[in-house]
């Protein structure tokens, strides 16, 4: 199979989204389905911008961000710490593995009823749901990277002299760091999609909430809008999340 | 100033295959300051073992090595080792490498890298010392391999079949390479390897050890200067003897 | 400190399972004599005891009235079903067809990335303001979030074919069909099948939440529902119940792929 040079790459990429655009443009202004419904690219922002004041748009994005912040902060830093701990130290493992593997099948969202019992409807609930997000897969990745790490750098590690944690800090973590980082990537991504979908559910502010109120007000606009502006937010975090891991770790770790 | 004792070392591995049973049987050994030393034998003969138990990363079941009348307990300590796959860490660069050796004894920052940057020059490696391992070919590897080791200027060497993983040519270029390393910086060395030419090649004696049980079968001294001739009809009767003790 | 420095051998590591499995059972015994002594109120934690009382009732009384756990259950698996399969079934054709020509891959690559990165369940307002409130805005929305992630890996899997293997397929004669249905599709097997496992609990993650949403019956309608009446024993049983159902799926396909992949130690693409 013949790949094609990067600038193909990229001007095929364009076309195909210039393509999708006109796409839908163009249904919307057939008459095939009602404009209202169904409106183009084009009105859909516009709308979005007249009904939702910069204000309040403003607000409800950081709002979200504030959560996801808290809430992944948390979770990838307990996440790191028990994987580490938890993979290097064997008792400590034996008795935190099977608590976590227990409830990891329950899906983040699924806490909600019980986070809206224990913490109210307020701020801790949803930081809670998402540090659920992106405790599991953070702790699950390390801990995997921990187990993976090469016995015999821990050896030629201690034929220089070290031991205990020292062995622990400077050569069991960073070589396990691929999968931490792999872990941290894909628990953002979780923690995004809990975040919207707690904003959702059960939310007064955030950007969750912002499109299921423009629902009851029949913006479709503003949900359109709101849809592309989370999707946009969440593959830029990501695609930076992804150059810090490359430029960290691409260098010197085998893809 | 080192001179390693090993005293009627058995290995017992209690493992679930047939292969259970003594690694090691009694093995006693002395080597002398500044010796190069190499042990031979089949794989599973418990060289690999015997090294281990030398460098304290495994216990004996029974017997004790001592180091310069010191008993080993466990690793580090002036006993550097350097391992068939380079085990090198991966996400630092060949210089970084080798500095790990020297934070791990505390030196101040200066120092280190000037040590590095001399074991680097050592081992012929200048201009390629930014290099993260993953971009440094197998025989580049050892080399920083064997300068990290060097680096805590350990006074026993103890090598587990280093150039094991390399391509015929690069084995025989780093065999010369080590030698003149260890004619720059004098240490005793113990050399694991499973090929009898490198052994006659390198070392001032080699210690033929069979296996199931592991033994020491037999010792040969040899009084050639370096560097030798692969073709010299000593070597070519030493290799036959010892072939002959092993097949 | 007993650290997994050196290599652990698992043949003989019973005890840390058993410890394991003791401390948990400690702590559901503190739990509950936590709740006896009045510690833990039982609204804010159920106890064990109450929680078995509550999962007996789901299963003969229901919750609401006359629903069982039995019904929720087959509800929150037709769901998933309907919208899995359709995924599925667009998405390994379509991505074996993409991934198999660079120029569509090129094509389609924005779009692909810029749909998978869009929430699933923010689409939810969207999807109810265009089929309503019923089935089909689930199915339909559970069918999006599967289908990005099943056609990512469909293509993934057909792309990055190892081409030593098309070369000695040639070597050995074989048409450029024979080497698309017998080297290609089977090359890219294992790769198709992490596409579903992570699907699987794509899909299964949008249905709780979806559920959560107008609708009284299905796993995530009880544990929502539950709530309101403040039937926080409910709401817990729920939790574990989705739980074991989601671990059953997953460990049903993992078995799958077992059977039908055994030439491939499945290698464990990352696990959420």
């Amino acid at each position: 199979m013949k790949r094609l040079a990067r600038w193909q790459d990229a001007v095929l990429g364009a076309l195909g989204v210039l393509g999708l655009l006109i796409a839908w443009e163009a249904v919307t202004r057939s008459g095939l389905v009602n404009p209202v419904i169904f409106p183009g690219p084009a009105k859909a922002i516009a709308v979005a911008f007249a009904r939702v004041p910069l204000r309040d748009l403003w607000e409800h994005i950081s709002t979200s961000f504030l959560r996801i912040l808290w809430g992944f902060g948390i979770g990838a830093g307990l996440g790191i710490l028990t994987g580490t701990t938890s993979g290097w130290y064997r008792t400590l493992g034996a008795l935190t593995r099977p608590v976590i593997e227990l409830v990891r099948p329950i899906p983040p969202l699924a806490w909600i009823p019980m986070a809206i019992i224990w913490f109210g409807l307020g701020e801790p609930s949803k930081v809670f749901v998402i540090f659920l997000g992106a405790f599991f897969p953070v702790v699950t990745n390390t801990y995997k990277g921990m187990g993976g790490v090469d016995p015999i750098l821990l050896r030629a590690a201690q034929t220089m002299g070290l031991s205990g944690p020292r062995l622990l800090l400077r050569v069991a973590i960073p070589a396990a760091m691929p999968d931490i980082a792999t872990g941290i990537r894909v628990g953002w991504g979780l923690s995004f999609g809990v975040l919207v979908a707690a904003e959702l559910i059960a939310a007064e502010s955030g950007m969750g909430f912002m499109i299921m109120h423009a629902r009851q007000s029949g913006e479709i606009g503003v949900i359109i809008f709101g849809i592309i502006l989370i999707g946009a937010m969440n593959l830029v975090t990501d695609y930076c999340i992804g150059e810090v891991i490359r430029r960290k770790l691409g260098r010197w770790h085998a893809a | 100033m080192a001179k390693i004792e090993i005293r009627g070392v058995t290995k017992r591995y209690e493992s679930e295959d047939a292969n259970s049973g003594l690694a090691l049987e009694n093995v006693s050994l002395t080597i002398e300051h500044n010796e190069f030393v190499t042990l031979v034998g089949r794989s599973g003969c418990g060289k690999t073992t015997l090294l281990n138990i030398i460098a304290g990363l495994i216990e004996p079941t029974a017997g004790e090595v001592l180091v310069n009348g010191q008993r080993v307990t466990g690793p580090g300590g002036g006993k550097g080792m350097v391992f068939q796959q380079h085990a090198l860490f991966p996400w630092l660069t060949a210089i970084q490498n080798v500095e790990f050796g020297c934070k791990s004894r505390g030196m101040p920052l200066n120092e280190r890298k000037k040590a590095a940057s001399q074991l680097i020059e050592l081992v012929d490696l200048r201009g390629s010392e930014d290099k993260y391992p993953i971009e440094l070919s197998g025989g580049m590897q050892q080399r920083v391999a064997i300068a990290r080791a060097l680096a805590l200027d350990p006074e026993i060497l103890l090598m587990d079949e280093p150039f094991g993983a390399l391509d015929e040519l690069t084995r025989i270029e780093m065999q010369g390479e080590l030698l003149r390393v260890w004619s720059t910086r004098k240490k005793t060395v113990v050399f694991v390897t499973h090929s009898i030419t490198e052994a006659l090649m390198l070392s001032d004696r080699v210690v033929v050890l069979t296996a199931r049980p592991g033994r020491i079968r037999q010792e040969l001294q040899i009084d050639l200067p370096r560097p030798r001739e692969r073709a010299n009809p000593r070597l070519i009767a030493a290799y036959e003897e010892i072939w002959r003790n092993l097949y | 400190m007993k650290r997994s420095g050196e290599t652990s051998t698992e043949g003989g590591a019973r005890w840390p399972r058993l410890l394991g499995a003791a401390f948990l059972v400690t702590l559901l015994l503190l739990w509950q004599v936590a709740s006896l002594a009045a510690l833990l109120k039982p609204f804010y934690f159920p106890p064990p005891s109450r929680l078995a009382v509550a999962f007996w009732e789901l299963t003969w009384e229901g919750f609401p009235e006359g629903v069982r756990i039995g019904t929720h259950m087959l509800v929150t698996l037709g769901r998933i079903a309907q919208g899995y399969l359709l995924a599925v079934g667009v998405a390994i054709p379509l991505g074996i067809v993409i991934g198999w020509l660079p120029i569509l891959d090129s094509l389609t690559l924005p779009i692909i990335t810029f749909a998978r990165s869009v929430a699933t369940l923010s689409l939810l307002p969207l999807v109810i303001v265009w089929f309503g409130v019923g089935e089909l805005a689930k199915v339909l929305l559970i069918a999006y979030g599967c289908f990005w992630v099943m056609l990512t890996n469909v293509i993934a899997g057909v792309k990055y074919i190892d081409p030593l293997l098309i070369r000695a397929a040639r070597t050995l004669d074989t048409s450029p069909i024979g080497i698309f249905i017998r080297v290609v599709l089977p090359a890219a097997l294992p790769r198709v099948f992490a596409g579903m496992r992570i699907a699987l609990g794509v899909g299964f993650m949008v249905i709780v939440g979806a559920e959560m949403i107008g609708t009284i019956q299905g796993l995530g309608a009880l544990i929502m529902e539950a709530r309101t009446f403040y039937r926080s024993d409910i709401s817990v049983v729920g939790m574990v119940a989705i739980g074991l159902f989601g671990f059953g799926i997953s460990a049903g396909l993992e078995q799958l792929e077992r059977i039908l992949l055994p030439w491939h130690r499945g290698l464990e693409l990352v696990r959420r």
